[in-house]
C-alpha cells in the first residue's frame, strides 16, 4: 500500500462546555486505506466524524484532507450518519440521485443511480417512497445515496447497525470490494469489534472519555476474511481486550 | 369487519342522525306557536331548490352568488398564500428574517380579522378591495404560523445529509427545508381556508350588494327566515366541499407521507 497520507489529524481537541470529549488526537489517515475506529459507546466517535467534516467547529486541533481544509463543495467526501438520512419526499431513486444533482453531475447519472442500487439490492423498489421501507433498507437507500457519488473519502458512522447479519456480511464485502476498486479511503466507525476485524486495514481503538488513541492495530489478514480463522479471531481479542475500560 | 361495511355502517349511522334532527325539527315547527313564521325543512329545501334556478335579489341566482363570495375567498387566500408562506419559510429558516418580522407579526397576530373591517372600510372603501384585504388577513397568520413551524422543525439530520452531498445555503433551503416543510404547509392552508370562508361571510354581511353573506343579511331585512337558512346551508355545503377539496389536494401532492397504502 502506498502511503500518502489522504487525511491528517492534528491535536484534535472537543469539548461540549466543560465536558472533554476528544483530548489531544492525532493521526494519519493514509490514501486508500480502509481505517475502522472502535471505542467504547459514547467515547467521541461521531463526534470526531462531525469535526472532521465541520459539522461542528474543533475546540482545537487541524483536521486536513490532502493538506486542506477541508471544505465539502469541493471535495468529494460522503459521509453515512449513524441515524437515517433518506428524504422522505423523494423516492428511493431519486434519494439516490439527489447528491449527483446537488454537484451537477449529470453524466451518465441513470447508470450511476441503477449500479448503486443494484449494489443495496433495492432496485425493485426504486419507486417506493421511505415511508413504505423497513429500517435496514433506509438505511440502504443512504448508503446508495453515498457510493452514487463516487467518493474520494467515505465517513461511515455504523452505518450497519441496524441491518440483519446477513445482509450486513453482503454489504461488508461488497464495500471492501468498492473501496478496493475505487481506491476509495474509508473511515470506518463501529463498535463491533468483529466488524472491525473483517473490514479494517488498520483499527484504531479509542479510550473512553476523555478519549484519546489506546493503540493502532494493522490488520493484514488477506480479504476476504475467514472469521473462524485463529489469526482473526486472536486479533478480535486482542482489541477486545483493549477496548475494556474497567 | 371488511372496510366497505364498516363504510356503509357509518354512512348509515351519520345519515340516520341527519334525518331524524330533519324529523325533529318539522315536528317543533308543527307543535310551536311563534308570531314570526318559522320554515320547516321541506320548506327550506324548496326554496333552495328554487334559488338555483331564480335570481336572489335582481341579478344573480344563489349559484352567481356563491361565485361571487368563491372569489373573494380565493383572491385574498391566494395572496395570503403567497405572502405567508414566504414569511413563515424565512422567519424559520434565517435567524435574520426572524429577527426583523417576528416581533411585527406578533403583535399583528391576535388581532382577529373582524376587528379589522372598520380601518378596512377607511382605507379601500366598500369595494371588492376591502373583502380581499380581510379575507387576506385570516389566511395570512395560518399560512405564516404553519410554514414557520414546518420550516423550524426540518430534520436536523437531513440538512446535515444535504450538506455532506456538498449542497449550499440556497441548496439545502429549496431541497431541503421547502419540501419538509409542505404538509405543514397543508395542515396550514386548511385553517386558512376555512378562516377565509367565514371572514368572507362578515365582510359580505357588513357591506356588499352580492354574495351568499349578503343572501342572509337581505333575508333579515324582509324577516324571510327561509331565505336566512338556504343561505346558511349553502354556506355548509360550499364550506364542506371547499374543505373536502383541500384534503383531496393535499393527498395528491403528499403521496409520500400518506402512510400504509
Ligand atoms: N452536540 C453535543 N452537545 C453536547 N454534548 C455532546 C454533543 N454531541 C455529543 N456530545 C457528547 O459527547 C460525547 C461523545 O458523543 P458521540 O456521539 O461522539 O459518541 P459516540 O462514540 O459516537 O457514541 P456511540 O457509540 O453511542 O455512537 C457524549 O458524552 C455526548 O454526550
Ligand atoms: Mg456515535
Amino acid at each position: 500500500m502506498n502511503k500518502n497520507v489522504k487525511v491528517q489529524v492534528t491535536h484534535l481537541t472537543k469539548k461540549f462546555g466543560e465536558l472533554l470529549v476528544l483530548n489531544d488526537v492525532s493521526f494519519d489517515v493514509y490514501d486508500g486505506e480502509f481505517l475502522c475506529i472502535v471505542g467504547p459507546t459514547g467515547c467521541g466517535k461521531t463526534t470526531f466524524l462531525n469535526s472532521l467534516t465541520h459539522l461542528y467547529e474543533p475546540t482545537s486541533g487541524e483536521i486536513l484532507f490532502k493538506g486542506e481544509k477541508i471544505d465539502l463543495r469541493k471535495h468529494d467526501i460522503a459521509y453515512i450518519f449513524q441515524e437515517y438520512s433518506a428524504m422522505e419526499w423523494l423516492t428511493v431513486k431519486e434519494n439516490v440521485r439527489f447528491g449527483l444533482e446537488l454537484k451537477k453531475q449529470y453524466k451518465g447519472i441513470n447508470e450511476k443511480v441503477k449500479d448503486a442500487l443494484e449494489l443495496v439490492g433495492l432496485t425493485k423498489f426504486a419507486d417506493y417512497y421511505p415511508r413504505q421501507l423497513s429500517a435496514s433498507m433506509l438505511q440502504r437507500v443512504v448508503i446508495a445515496r453515498a457510493f452514487a457519488t463516487q467518493p474520494e473519502l467515505l465517513l461511515m458512522d455504523e452505518p450497519y447497525g441496524q441491518l440483519d447479519i446477513n445482509l450486513r456480511f453482503r454489504l461488508e464485502d461488497e464495500v471492501v470490494r468498492l473501496c478496493k476498486q475505487t481506491k476509495t479511503t474509508v473511515i470506518f466507525i463501529t463498535h463491533n469489534i468483529e466488524e472491525a476485524v473483517y473490514l479494517g486495514d488498520r483499527i484504531l481503538v479509542l479510550t473512553n472519555k476523555p478519549t484519546s488513541i489506546k493503540e493502532i492495530v494493522t490488520d493484514e489478514l488477506p480479504h476476504p476474511r475467514d472469521i473462524a480463522a485463529p489469526e482473526f479471531v486472536e486479533m478480535r481479542n486482542r482489541i477486545t481486550d483493549l477496548i475494556k475500560w474497567w | 369487519m371488511s372496510k366497505k361495511n364498516q363504510r356503509a355502517r357509518a354512512l348509515a349511522y351519520g345519515g340516520g342522525t341527519f334525518l331524524l334532527l330533519l324529523f325533529l325539527w318539522e315536528i317543533l315547527v308543527r307543535m310551536t306557536d311563534s308570531q314570526i313564521p318559522f320554515p320547516t325543512p321541506f320548506a327550506v329545501i324548496e326554496r333552495f331548490v328554487d334559488m338555483l334556478f331564480h335570481n336572489v335579489g335582481y341579478y344573480y341566482t344563489i349559484v352567481g352568488h356563491v361565485l361571487w363570495s368563491l372569489s373573494r375567498v380565493l383572491a385574498g387566500f391566494c395572496m395570503a398564500a403567497v405572502l405567508g408562506i414566504v414569511l413563515g419559510l424565512t422567519m424559520g429558516w434565517f435567524p435574520y428574517v426572524r429577527a426583523i418580522f417576528m416581533p411585527i407579526f406578533n403583535l399583528l397576530r391576535p388581532i382577529a380579522p373582524l376587528a379589522w373591517i372598520p380601518l378596512a372600510i377607511l382605507w379601500f372603501g366598500i369595494g371588492e378591495k376591502y373583502k380581499y384585504f380581510l379575507i387576506f388577513i385570516a389566511a395570512f397568520v395560518p399560512f405564516t404560523l404553519n410554514s414557520y413551524a414546518g420550516a423550524t422543525h426540518v430534520d436536523k439530520q437531513l440538512v446535515g445529509a444535504a450538506k455532506m452531498l456538498g449542497a449550499n445555503n440556497a441548496q439545502v433551503f429549496f431541497e431541503i427545508v421547502v419540501p419538509a416543510a409542505v404538509p405543514s404547509i397543508f395542515s396550514g392552508a386548511q385553517v386558512a381556508l376555512s378562516n377565509s370562508w367565514m371572514t368572507m361571510l362578515a365582510a359580505e354581511m357588513v357591506c356588499a350588494t352580492e354574495g351568499i353573506g349578503w343572501i342572509i343579511i337581505a333575508g333579515q331585512a324582509v324577516n324571510d327566515m327561509t331565505q336566512m337558512i338556504a343561505g346558511m346551508l349553502a354556506i355548509g355545503i360550499v364550506g364542506f366541499l371547499l374543505a373536502n377539496g383541500m384534503r383531496l389536494l393535499e393527498r395528491r401532492c403528499l403521496v409520500w407521507n400518506n402512510q400504509g397504502n
